[in-house]
């Protein structure tokens, strides 16, 4: 909880053991069959899931696709946008908008731009706002750990956005206006020869933020200015071996006015913040044979955030942040048998950070990671499918680690499958948890030390006088191991006709020497000192439900249902012992029981959502969406250090969103659109969901003539 | 048992005291020895207003607190024994060590108030010897948790300050808020409401005039 003052420069956390790669779809020559459709039917084709192009109905993990389609219907421009409408996933608030997986914080989902990760974390967050649209074709998401061949950091799972490469149509070109001067323009190019395909995207965001906090002139969103460009250049050096060149760019500004309060007295500090993300990769694929085919793989990204302000005192205020990430990669496809399909890769990263919260943002911290993975696919009949896979991670800075996975299909008819997955990762400590050196002046003077420094530092403090007196955990500080998590999924499916689709899945997530933030001591002016300690244990488990249904050519009802309990299996252990006590109301502690227990903050029990889609042959679409979530934790006031019912919760909400546009043969489409219809407003706990808001969006395609 | 039962039954000593205590307290036994008594609003030091930086001052004066009265102590008196407690912000020093002349000390029970029927014979009272005070300040180490986001200060539940007097006898104690009118503020309230409705001590206590460690 207290991180949400860190505001965390780099903190940021590290991809590092990232690793993934994505074989374009047209890359060996096959033809891109399948077609989208608002049915993301079995014959979808999916890369994340295994790491090598698979038929949706065979993998044998769960996968959650949303197509272009759905993305432009509903008329999403960020990825915020159409992340929360799916089932099992929330997206969180205080530094930008992150996404929980499962119940898990976004420190454990992995965000991929084609198989390649995105760096730039506060807090541990990747402010997903920071993705456009625009030129996606399709969004993969992967739950649990079972994805551990991208990276054994993604405990949560995996999300990997792919760009639209095979787009034929030579521009498209799209302005949306909305409430609140939000505006966005896209302009998608694409030249292809036999041998040269380019594709160039660019959009330009732009938005004047909006409050709505009462009697405050102060904005809950600022001033952003965004622009992102991607290139794509794909070669085919001849039938058997092609490159791929990629590289993108992100550039927002947004303009600060962040008003701070200590005391009873705001202080405002005006300027600006400047963010740039950089990636670049570069790809080689070579088939020697129709059974064997590797890529070499490098991938270069750096985010660079810079805040300058100058308080209302005249004092400036400047935070720097400079992630660089580096990777280079080889993976080779084997098809040993006919039914045994082998992968087998390896990889180095390099990644530095050098951030103002650090000792010295001259000093760039460092570490390194090589690592090497195999995965082996038996298609043991037509229907069985099992797929086991293990990565093995050497860091520069802990022991090295396993991660094994192993999945299942098993599909008992043609309308009937299930699906198990088990699988095991690790998340190492990050930058921010070891080096961080931040003492928020603007708060309290509280300071957070980071692990590997917190003892040093607190004992030239004493040394100075300044320590007031020091916590037993200042004495349990000692070198952090990594999080590591095993997560278990199961689920069945069936289409008991090809206009229904239902599927529910069961999952656990077990996750032991969690690193939280604690206490370790006061200044003497009473100010708190904290720092990291691998401390907890805990589990999230739940059910999801999921369906879809078509009423008719025209009207497909969809929905989706989550049950999600959380728990910190210490403080239970301790509930149940009945060491741990609350207060009534009128103040008399009383023993806790597990039936007043809540498990994790900023987690829902409920989520639901709910769609009906329309569309015609003439082009005509529309679509109506709730989406509803239950109440949860947000703060610990009843005096135990544990959430239950007599604690401070967010009020549970729901929000309608609308859409309607119609598509014409010349390659116009015009569409109109409302979000928060009902206009729920929160600003404390939902600082990203804006009152009502409007929009119109003109989009145009130049058609090819065939 | 039903003799124990009497024993700790709750018992308002004199009649001004009887007039303090709800009816539903009142259990007149032939043993008149034990009294619980509620303390509303004790005013500790508050918030006078705020400095041109912006930082809350205050007087930086104790409320000293006679149990066995139940009554507030004149400051004239901080050098005698008459007072048992002081309360000064978040900080409650005790009437002995080097916070005062007389035989006080105490220490934090963790437990329910009503289950501490009798005081452990192991148990270790510690006298103030500053900076370090019998009842430990800081949060999360005695009496209340504060937290930097919120800024509200929160009594730990199922924590029971068990002190000496002044005089040597013993009495239990629990806070029940530190904000006026015993309502703890919710979290959307302004930082001046926060400022100038703290320093509010609401608390429950039991005082066993005998001497015996007994409630």
């Amino acid at each position: 909880m207290y991180s949400k003052f860190e505001l965390c420069g780099s903190m940021c956390k590290k991809p590092l053991l990232l690793l993934f790669f994505i074989i374009p779809q047209y890359l060996w020559g096959q033809a891109w069959l399948v077609k989208d459709t608002l049915f993301a039917s079995g014959d979808s084709v999916v890369v994340t899931a295994t790491r090598s192009e698979r038929k949706l109905s065979n993998l044998t993990v769960p996968v959650t696709l949303i197509n272009a389609q759905t993305i432009q219907q509903t008329g999403s421009i960020r990825l915020t946008d159409i992340l929360k409408e799916q089932t099992g996933l929330t997206m969180t608030s205080g530094f930008g908008a992150g996404v929980q997986l499962q119940g898990l914080n976004p420190d454990y989902t992995i965000i991929l731009i084609n198989g390649e990760p995105l760096v730039g974390r506060t807090a541990g967050v990747l402010d997903l706002n920071r993705i456009a649209l625009g030129n996606i074709k399709k969004i993969e998401i992967v739950k649990g750990p079972s994805s551990s061949l991208y990276g054994s950091e993604a405990m949560a799972g995996v999300i990997n956005i792919i760009t639209d490469a095979s787009n034929k149509i030579p521009l498209t070109a799209s302005l949306r206006m909305g409430t609140y001067n939000t505006n966005d323009i896209n302009v998608n190019n694409t030249l292809s020869s036999k041998t040269i395909m380019y594709q160039g995207f660019y959009n330009y965001y732009t938005t004047d933020g909006y409050s709505i906090r009462p009697n405050s002139n102060n904005r809950i969103t600022t001033p952003i200015n965004r622009l992102t460009t991607s290139q794509q250049f794909k070669w085919n050096l001849n039938s058997n071996a092609s490159i791929l060149l990629n590289t993108r760019l992100t550039d927002e500004t947004i303009k600060s006015n962040i008003a701070v309060s200590n005391g009873g007295v705001t202080i405002n500090s005006n300027g600006n913040e400047h963010n740039t993300d950089v990636n670049l990769s570069a790809t080689l694929n070579y088939r020697f044979t129709p059974n064997l085919k590797t890529s070499f793989r490098s991938y270069l990204t750096n985010y660079i955030s810079k805040q300058d302000l100058l308080t209302i005192s005249g004092a400036p205020y400047n935070d720097l942040l400079n992630h660089l990430f580096k990777r280079v990669e080889n993976q080779t496809d084997w098809a040993l048998r006919k039914n045994i399909n082998g992968i087998f890769g390896m990889g180095a990263v390099w990644e530095g950070v050098k951030s103002s919260r650090y000792d010295s943002e001259k000093l760039r911290k460092e570490n390194a990671v090589q690592y090497g993975f195999t995965q082996l696919e038996w298609t043991a009949s037509d229907k069985f499918i099992i797929i086991g896979g293990i990565r093995f991670d050497k860091n520069a800075t802990y022991a090295s680690a396993w991660s094994p996975k192993l999945s299942m299909l098993y599909k008992l008819n043609a309308s009937h499958k299930i699906r198990l997955s088990i699988g095991q990762g690790f998340k190492a400590p990050d930058f921010r948890q070891l080096y961080l050196n931040f003492t928020n002046a603007a708060a309290g003077n509280y300071s957070v030390f980071g692990s590997a420094q917190a003892q040093k530092v607190i004992g030239q403090l004493s040394s100075l006088g300044q320590i007031g007196s020091l916590y037993n955990n200042y004495y349990l500080l000692k070198a952090l191991q990594p999080e590591s998590s095993t997560g278990m999924h199961l689920s069945w499916e069936w289409t008991p006709t090809s206009k229904t689709f239902i599927s529910t899945q069961l999952f656990r997530n077990d996750i032991t020497n969690l690193i939280e933030v604690q206490q370790v001591g006061t200044y003497k002016t009473g100010a708190q000192i904290f720092s990291y300690l691998n401390i907890g244990r805990a589990f999230t488990q739940g059910a999801e439900l999921e369906f879809r249904q078509s009423l008719s050519n025209r009207i497909t009802l969809s929905g989706g249902y989550q049950y999600l309990i959380t728990g910190d299996k210490d403080q239970i252990a301790e509930i149940k012992a009945g060491k741990v006590y609350t207060r009534n109301a009128s103040g008399i502690s009383t023993r806790l029981t597990m039936s007043d227990y809540v498990g994790l903050p900023n987690v829902s029990k409920h989520k639901v959502q709910f769609k009906i889609n329309y569309s015609n042959q003439k082009g005509v679409f529309a679509n109506f969406r709730v989406i509803y979530r239950s109440k949860w934790a947000v703060n610990n006031t009843n005096g135990n250090e544990v959430y239950d019912n007599g604690d401070d919760f967010a009020n549970s909400y729901y929000s309608l969103h609308s859409s309607l546009g119609k598509e014409y043969k010349n390659g116009i489409t015009i569409q109109v659109g409302a979000d928060n219809i009902n206009n729920y407003i929160d600003a404390i706990h939902l600082p990203n969901l804006a009152g009502r808001t409007y929009f119109i969006n003109l989009k145009y395609q130049l058609k090819n003539k065939p | 048992m039903k003799k124990q039962l009497l024993k700790i039954s709750f018992v308002c000593l004199a009649a001004i005291q009887i007039m303090a205590c709800s009816k539903s307290e009142t259990i007149t036994t032939p043993v008149v020895t034990v009294s619980t008594k509620l303390v509303k609003d004790l005013i500790a030091d508050t918030v006078l207003g705020l400095t041109a930086n912006g930082m809350p001052y205050s007087a930086g004066k104790y409320t000293f607190y006679s149990l066995e009265n139940n009554a507030i102590v004149p400051t004239t008196d901080s050098a005698s024994a008459k007072w048992d407690l002081a309360f000064m912000s978040t900080r409650i020093i005790t009437n002995g060590g080097t916070s005062g002349p007389a035989l006080g000390g105490a220490f934090i029970y963790t437990g329910l108030f009503d289950d501490l029927k009798t005081i452990p014979a192991d148990s270790i009272f510690k006298t103030d010897n500053a900076p370090t005070y019998a009842i430990t300040s800081g949060s999360g180490r005695g009496w209340y948790t504060y937290d930097q986001l919120t800024s509200l200060i929160t009594p730990l539940a199922g924590r029971v300050l068990v002190i000496r007097t002044a005089s040597g006898k013993y009495a239990k104690l629990e806070i029940t808020s530190y904000y006026k009118g015993g309502i703890t503020l919710p979290v959307s309230a302004s930082d001046v409401e926060k400022l100038t409705k703290q320093r509010y001590y609401n608390f429950k206590y039991t005082y066993q005039s005998n001497g015996s460690k007994v409630f």
